[in-house]
């Protein structure tokens, strides 16, 4: 467990002072969620009432995008070179390496759903003040789901070739139950669910956290070694 | 760290799928030897470097480093193998410093900071060590290459075509660091193309055809 935790510390250092020189994946997908907000905002607002519905849509279309976006960006870095491998060859546990990977994407999209989350609320109309808790509780854990799905497949690209062909055959299929979750659980909260709710959502979400998440420490090896 | 001063594979077979890649294959490394292995393409070369390193277990046969079954302890023995490769293994936007620091923490160097110094010195990677790797010419990059492989003194020393690229003052540089790491005790395996290379490192020579040792010298 300690050898595990060292290597994903490594690993989320690594690529924590890769995106500080080069600011390459949170602008990127910063920009994307950015834009899919307010193109969605000027092709879809018709009321107030309208635009609360569309919101969790929009939000969760926005980030479940950026998540692919991040995760994608974040393993070119490790073709590059075939860096990867070299992380293989090194004595640590392959579940560090991808704890580590999922770690520091998921900071990543942290920053970016910190500029999304206000800007869909002040584009749809939606009053943060009340419900910002279960908001951020029900966006942290789809966002880890989507994180640890993305991870866990980001690193079948760095051996394949059909790079788009596993995101939308594999990646897509594998975090429609955080999606649905997400949208589902957003929607209630955003119409005036009580805490109670939203925690039935967020067991849902964190079940489906720990499954993939123990998943990917069990098959990330396998699928990135041979 | 473990330690061993030979390593032994005896009937290494690897099939993907249907497609036998490697059909038998024994092998006697020895510390303080450079041994060669040859062979056309698609001959299973790969293949074998790639159980050497133990990121790919045979499908059968054995492999031991001294007394330790290789197969068995997989992670603890990679700590003893050093790779180099054509590719670099660096990452292009952090610096050499960066990459050599990252690698040797990788590989639990006692002291990392006073290791890349000293493989700085002997590669003289100082003057653009602060620059991010992205920027180095292929004779730069194969430097911190060598040092990245050398960085935490492997017993066990693998080269896969290691000259890919490189001009006739790189090479010269590359046959140093195999006659250094020979001097110091390590088992090198050289897997190459390039007969003038394995003519001017070779101790022992494995020519590989179709996933059988064909012929060894």
């Amino acid at each position: 467990m300690r050898d595990v935790l060292l290597a994903a510390r490594l690993v989320f250092a690594k690529d924590v002072a890769i995106e500080l020189r080069t600011r390459e994946v949170v602008v990127s997908t910063a920009l994307f969620a950015v834009l899919v907000a307010v193109l969605a905002s000027l092709s879809f607002f018709v009321d107030e009432l309208e635009a609360r519905a569309i919101a969790p849509g929009v939000l969760w279309i926005a980030i479940a995008f950026s998540g692919v976006l991040a995760s994608g960006r974040s393993f070119a870095r490790e073709r590059e070179n075939d860096a990867m491998r070299g992380l293989l060859h090194a004595p640590i546990p392959p579940a560090g390496i991808f704890l580590g990977k999922a770690l520091s994407t998921l900071c990543f999209l942290a920053i970016v759903e910190a500029i999304l989350l206000p800007l869909v609320a002040l584009l749809y109309r939606v009053d943060l003040t009340h419900v910002l808790f279960p908001t951020l509780m029900i966006l942290a854990l789809g966002t880890l789901g989507q994180v640890l799905a993305g991870t866990l497949f980001g690193a079948m690209t760095v051996r394949t070739g059909a790079r788009d062909l596993t995101v939308s055959v594999v990646v897509f299929p594998l975090i429609a139950p955080a999606l649905l979750a997400g949208v589902v659980a957003t929607r209630e909260i955003f119409g005036g669910a009580g805490l109670a709710e939203s925690l039935s959502w967020a067991k849902i979400l964190l079940a489906y956290d720990l499954v993939v998440g123990a998943a990917g420490i069990l098959m990330f090896g396998p699928l990135v070694r041979e | 760290m473990l330690d061993f001063d030979r390593v032994e594979a005896r009937g290494l077979v690897k099939t993907y799928g249907s497609t036998l890649a490697l059909g038998g294959v024994d092998l006697a490394l020895r510390s303080g030897t450079v041994t060669v292995i040859e062979g056309p393409n698609g001959a299973g070369k790969s293949t074998l470097l790639a159980i050497l390193t133990l990121l790919a277990r045979p499908t059968r046969g054995t492999l031991r480093f001294g007394d330790y079954d290789a197969l068995e302890l997989g992670a603890e023995l990679r700590g003893t193998i050093g790779v180099l490769s054509h590719a670099s293994f660096s990452y292009p936007d952090l610096t050499a410093n960066e990459n050599l620091l990252l690698a040797a923490r990788l590989y639990r160097v006692p002291s990392p900071e006073k290791r890349i110094a000293v493989l700085r010195d002997r590669f003289e990677i100082g003057s653009f060590g602060d620059r991010p790797v992205r920027t180095y010419s292929r004779g730069q990059l194969q430097r911190v290459a060598i040092a990245r492989a050398l960085v935490h003194q492997p017993r066990l020393l693998l080269l896969d075509e290691p000259s890919t690229g490189l001009d006739a003052h790189s090479t010269r540089r590359l046959v140093g660091v195999v006659e250094d790491e020979k001097t110091r005790g390590a088992i090198v395996v050289v897997v190459t193309h390039d007969a003038e290379l394995a003519a001017s490192v070779a101790d022992a020579r494995v020519a590989i055809v179709r996933g059988r040792i064909a012929e060894a010298a």
